[in-house]
């Protein structure tokens, strides 16, 4: 089949733009399960997608294609191109102007003397017509009404269409707003959508500590929310460990988790016949299917969130029980500003002052290994640290011992 | 209903933007082949001059006349879809919404896209910015205003050593941070946090400008990475917000440059520092040192016994 810039199907294109992002260094070969004219396809499209974003590099493994952002100079999330590339076919782009020229707020039309229409007013100019029928149009008219662009009403037996009406949304007045959510908002490529609208203004926003790859899961993200909202269940099509192909695992989802430092978005869900709450990475969710209302949810998600309210990250290793951790950290005159990030960054935990320059902080958590990457950026500051499980305090010191030889000398270097 | 999720969908493709582009002028009567390709090269994708103008031109798409006319009537215009109002009726629970001046005109009857409750944030700091104060919301306003109108901005700010200065200065944007939730102001050579601003007004656009301070060189670390329980994934993505360079050394052993700003040197050895034994950084030696320090006053204020291992 022919190069097309544009996509049918979001998920192929979702894997190979992360790997291009996240790694930097995959060449043609690295990426499994792909042929090399595949590779060669997803990477012209994605480049003709992202123009200035890409960059590669030669080595003697050969050509390396990556994306290198610095995500505090740029004003617009540049994988939201991704979104404005699905792919349609001669008759959706003709009929989709025709109809929006020719349906009306106040009168409404049946899709038959839409036909009668659009073949005698506009298709009759062209050498060789579309050929369309009304079942065509009609099928056509239900999605554009489910998209919100048109609505019908039954008169009698017959069904009129109308162009949906401007509902009197002020756009440039919300100019500044969807140019500062667009990036900083949950499913911000909407309001991508929006800017482009408006004419794509000036950004005068600019974001620090700005993680861009989520946008890829904003698809699955919406249909979860959607589903969250409405106290579905829903079927996840997840990659299966074991084998090469993908399993699928009913849950109820409960909320979506967004780890900002990480840039991860995770879905906290509860498996139908469990109490205990999981994490599932957005994007590893390939695809969902929303099911039934869930008959149990108010005890189900009331459960979920007392679960939460101890959570650190997303691990819940733990549960039942919950760990108890204290750390107590002490700094030297003039380093107050580390134990006011201690407070900053407390989440779910506690900080009381000691003396001035002392505070102990303590968490019940269900997971408290979570807590060792942050414990480990107060290093030089740890007075103590205790756990009820024992293999957290282990692992800090056995690394801090492994720091230690580290940057003591090369003998121990990682290379 | 489905449709109200469809978030992939041609409707807000960059092909229908364009091509709605094209036919505006071609209802004017004042589109010519020229301008089809211009108009193309400027809004669309890097290569898809190769099959607009020639869909249009061929017939495919039957919304152009061979003389470049059409028979659409109207400028197209397309109403707001359902997931863009919906997205709109959103933020309206935000409460950084406030510092915006937009209600629910035209929404009154919209179901939002989600709930604030909907999602939490794992990782934000506590002490974000008062987002329905009234003074930061005044300040905030006439900040975006200088911003977008790149107007003179008389400041008094309250420094972190708890001192006040005052700055007049054209300010190029407002950075927000969604780790910290703050606002930062960027004038030429500072950063200026908007809620330690105490006054904030607009200049007269003659006023003289407080000198600029240069700001620092960019920096850069390097870092070695052992490839072990995934390691080399949640490196990246941690650092996947700043320009990198990764090369591979041996089959589990990696190499990453990171380029980041000066005045985020204390932040990027915590980080580095919270990966612990993960990584080894290998250059410049002034990070290096940062690094040292720390563990060597770790050791300084105690290491339980089981421990003592140096």
């Amino acid at each position: 089949m022919a190069y097309q810039e544009l996509i049918k199907d979001f998920q192929n294109t979702r894997e190979t733009m992360r790997s291009f992002l996240v790694y930097g260094l995959k060449t043609r070969t690295g990426f499994a399960g792909k042929s090399a004219r595949t590779y060669d396809d997803e990477r012209r499209r994605i480049a003709s997608w992202l123009g200035e974003y890409m960059c590669w590099r030669q080595d003697q493994d050969g050509r390396k294609v990556f994306l290198s952002v610095d995500s505090r100079q740029i004003p617009h999330n540049p994988l939201y191109q991704a979104f404005r590339a699905c792919s349609f076919t001669d008759r959706d782009i003709t009929l989709h102007f025709l109809l929006l020229d020719l349906l009306d707020v106040e009168e409404g039309h049946t899709s038959g003397e839409l036909l009668d229409a659009i073949e005698d007013r506009y298709l009759a100019d062209f050498q060789d017509p579309l050929h369309l029928d009304e079942s065509t149009l009609r099928k056509k008219l239900k999605e554009y009404e489910a998209l919100g662009l048109a609505v019908s009403e039954k008169a009698g037996r017959t069904v009129l269409y109308r162009r949906a009406p401007d509902t009197g949304v002020d756009l440039g007045r919300w100019r500044d707003a969807v140019s500062f959510f667009s990036e900083a908002s949950p499913l911000g490529v909407v309001g991508s959508f929006l800017l482009q609208r408006l004419g794509n203004p000036d950004q005068p926003f600019r974001f620090k500590h700005h993680y861009i790859l989520h946008a890829l899961d904003s698809d699955i993200l919406c249909t979860l929310l959607d589903a969250i909202r409405r106290h579905r269940a829903v079927e996840l099509t997840l990659p299966s460990w074991k084998s090469d192909s993908a399993n699928t695992q009913q849950v109820f989802p409960v909320r979506i988790l967004w780890n900002i430092q990480t840039g991860r978005q995770y879905l906290l869900a509860v498996k139908p016949r469990e109490s205990r709450l999981r994490a599932i990475r957005a994007d590893n969710v390939q695809d969902v299917q929303v099911l039934e209302e869930e008959p149990r949810w108010r005890e189900r998600k009331a459960a979920a969130e007392e679960q939460a309210q101890h959570l650190w990250g997303v691990s819940t290793n733990g549960w039942p029980a919950l760990e108890h951790i204290a750390c107590t950290v002490r700094v030297q005159p003039g380093q107050e500003y580390i134990l006011q990030r201690l407070e900053r960054e407390r989440r779910c935990g506690k900080v009381e002052a000691v003396d001035p320059l002392t505070r102990l902080f303590t968490a019940d958590v269900y997971g408290a290994e979570e807590l060792i990457p942050w414990l480990r950026s107060f290093l030089g500051s740890i007075q103590s640290l205790e756990c009820s499980n024992p293999q957290v305090e282990r692992t800090f010191w056995n690394d801090f011992a492994a720091l230690e030889a580290l940057y003591g000398g090369t003998d121990h270097a990682l290379s | 209903m489905e449709g109200q999720t469809m978030l992939f969908h041609e409707i807000y493709g960059t092909y229908y933007q364009v091509v709605s582009a094209i036919l505006s002028e071609a209802v004017d009567r004042t589109l010519t082949r020229k301008r089809l390709n211009d108009l193309v090269q400027e809004l669309a994708f890097g290569e898809s001059n190769l099959t607009i103008p020639a869909k249009l031109q061929q017939e495919k798409w039957q919304l152009l006349r061979k003389d470049y006319t059409t028979p659409i009537q109207r400028t197209p215009s397309m109403p707001l879809t359902l997931l863009e109002k919906r997205w709109l009726k959103a933020l309206l629970q935000d409460p950084r919404i406030a510092l915006f001046d937009v209600d629910d005109a035209g929404l009154e009857d919209v179901e939002p896209l989600y709930n604030p409750t909907d999602i939490a944030v794992a990782d934000q700091a506590a002490d974000g910015d008062p987002w329905t104060d009234p003074a930061y919301i005044a300040h905030f306003r006439t900040a975006l205003q200088a911003v977008r109108e790149q107007r003179p901005l008389h400041v008094k700010y309250r420094a972190a050593n708890g001192h006040w200065q005052r700055w007049t200065a054209v300010p190029s944007n407002l950075e927000y941070s969604p780790k910290d939730d703050k606002f930062r102001l960027l004038i030429p050579g500072r950063t200026l946090n908007m809620a330690r601003i105490l006054e904030c007004a607009l200049a007269d656009p003659e006023a003289p400008l407080s000198p600029p301070t240069k700001r620092p060189e960019g920096r850069s670390v390097t870092f070695l990475l052992k490839d072990q329980r995934n390691a080399l994934e949640r490196v990246l993505l941690h650092f996947s917000h700043l320009e990198k360079e990764t090369v591979q050394l041996e089959e589990d052993l990696y190499r990453c440059t990171l380029r980041y700003r000066a005045e985020d040197e204390t932040e990027m050895v915590i980080r580095i520092l919270s990966f612990g034994p993960m990584l080894q950084v290998t250059d410049p030696p002034a990070f290096l040192d940062k690094i040292r320090d720390r563990l060597q006053r770790q050791r300084a204020l105690g290491v339980p016994e089981t421990h003592e291992t140096s």
